[in-house]
């Protein structure tokens, strides 16, 4: 049996871990942390190996199915129908500041942005990005210029309409987006990010103009107005899988497969959990265990 | 611009304080080194908020230009919209200016920016109402919002429009008049089918974090960056 570079890697990392974990508590070394769960680490490189594994099988030239995701299937859909009105598309990622714990959604909604833009490109619709995070202005206008470009019209791309930062304060930036959707009357409006209290204001601005909604967050308060106003919802994690899906890129693809297999240990967490508590056994308790000496 | 400035030197730096990181949270780190990386930290963080204050300068710019392109496209029709913007914008340099001003000329008087007694009047009577109003709108838009969502289209929505009456009611005085049950049965939904529906979510954003995670320390996330390869 041929065993791959990539899976002697992660038996080596496995080797490495245990072995020095092992070393260290008969040495009475501190190793870990001992405010932190060890279980939580041991998730952790369960979840990075396995999502390692499936981009190594791909790279391999293996094949991998991701399950559909249709709010991303819909993008497409809401820039067609926005081409056929003549009628232009928003896109926001939201405001704030990248540096923080958000800044995995900025990244996601950059992803999502960067495949609008590249459908505008491909169909010539007009685009409007507006955005309400300062740091990422250059990033945007060049994600929206690249998207004109490999879409095979970069004479479309004008920064000044396409790319409009407006505030990094939360009611001017909803107000002013919301007067965008309004008075440019725009036919897809695509919400991806993190989002707060101004997410139904953009949904119901939406609506007012009868325009195409694809929305999503991972900010769990702010999911249920995505799912009711929108047509079509990007829910929790699935935005981060939509940013893989718009790379095109097939082991970025590959790498979803990570998050639904720490779903399935997850499942299986809590099965075992419950079983185990019918017999009296708290197993919550051995997943709390820290690294304390003495 | 080359490869290794736009590629190469973001996602390395990328990888590494991802890696730094991870080690920072789980392994032990005696307190010498700690102090030093906490030392580091707190420089990054530094230079983080002085990048953040000079890209909020090209997001003034950047406003200015739009509004300077529109008026010069539109005319004087567009003057009482773009107009405001950049009197608002010469206001916020004017005032930056006094407030640097004082804050070096006479460092005794503790004015600063954002202290100055005009700029204070601005930010509690002008801006800080209008803000308020902005957020009360939300309230009109939760109610036409829920108007289209709980229409008893089919059993799913028609579950929900129960659901929705209950929690309604259970928030209400007038719904403890009605029936004293609403208010636990509000308590039960909202600790349990609700939690139940919630954590599975958390679960699978922290999930997606850790693999976006993985994407940018293996440089194949690269939206982020712009340009494709």
């Amino acid at each position: 049996m041929k065993i791959s570079i990539g899976v002697l890697i992660v038996i080596l990392i496995i080797l490495i871990i245990s072995l020095g974990s092992v070393a260290a508590w008969f040495a009475k070394i501190q190793l870990y942390n001992s405010a932190r769960p060890i279980s939580s680490f041991v998730f952790l490189i369960f979840l990075m190996l396995a999502g390692y594994l499936s981009i190594n099988h791909v790279r391999e030239g293996g094949e991998i199915r991701v399950r559909e995701i249709p709010a991303f299937s819909a993008i497409e859909e809401g820039v067609t129908r926005s081409v056929e009105m003549g009628r232009p598309i928003h896109m926001t990622i939201g405001f704030g500041s990248i540096a923080g714990s958000m800044a995995p959604q900025y990244i996601a909604g950059l992803g999502v942005l960067s495949h609008v833009a590249r459908l505008a490109g491909k169909y010539g619709a007009r685009l409007i990005a507006t955005l309400g995070v300062p740091e990422v202005i250059a990033s945007v206008e060049e994600i929206v210029k690249e998207g004109y470009a490999s879409g095979g019209r970069p004479e479309l791309f004008d920064p000044v309409y396409n790319v409009r930062y407006l505030t990094d304060q939360q009611f001017a930036y909803a107000s002013a987006v919301q007067a965008i959707i309004v008075r440019e009357r725009v036919g897809a409006n695509i919400v991806v990010g993190p989002f707060y209290a101004e997410s139904l204001i953009f949904m119901e601005a939406g609506n007012m103009v009868g325009a195409f909604q694809v929305a999503g967050t991972a900010r769990e308060t702010q999911i249920p107005f995505f799912v009711l106003a929108a047509d079509y919802a990007f829910i929790g994690e699935e935005i981060f899988a939509a940013g893989a899906m718009a790379s095109g890129d097939k082991e970025s693809l590959a790498s979803i497969q990570g998050q639904d297999v720490g779903k399935l240990a997850t499942i299986i967490l809590i099965v075992l959990g419950i079983l185990f508590l019918a017999f009296g056994i708290n197993i919550s308790s051995w997943l709390n265990w820290v690294w304390k000496l003495g | 611009m080359s490869l290794t400035i736009r590629r190469f030197i973001p996602q390395t730096i990328v990888s590494i304080i991802l890696i730094i990181m991870i080690i920072f949270y789980y392994f032990y780190i005696n307190k010498s080194v700690s102090d030093a990386f906490t030392t580091w930290d707190k420089a990054l963080s530094d230079w983080a908020v002085i990048i953040t204050s000079f890209t909020l300068i090209i997001g003034g710019i950047d406003l200015l230009r739009y509004h300077l392109v529109q008026i010069k496209k539109i005319g004087v029709k567009q003057l009482p919209f773009s107009g405001t913007t950049i009197a608002l914008e010469i206001i916020m340099v004017i005032f930056a200016l006094i407030g640097l001003y004082y804050s070096y000329v006479y460092p005794k008087l503790g004015i600063t920016i954002t202290t100055q007694p005009q700029f204070t009047w601005l930010f509690t009577y002008l801006y800080a109402p209008t803000d308020s109003a902005v957020y009360s709108i939300l309230l009109f838009y939760i109610a036409s919002a829920s108007y289209r969502a709980f229409i008893a289209r089919n059993p799913m929505a028609t579950l929900l429009l129960i659901t929705a009456i209950v929690i309604m009611l259970g928030n209400t005085s007038l719904g403890n008049l009605i029936w004293p049950g609403f208010l636990p049965l509000r308590d039960w939904i909202m600790t349990v089918p609700n939690t139940a529906a919630f954590r599975p979510i958390t679960m699978g954003v922290g999930f997606g974090t850790i693999i976006l995670g993985l994407r940018l320390i293996m440089w194949r996330e690269v939206s982020w960056l712009g340009r494709r390869e």
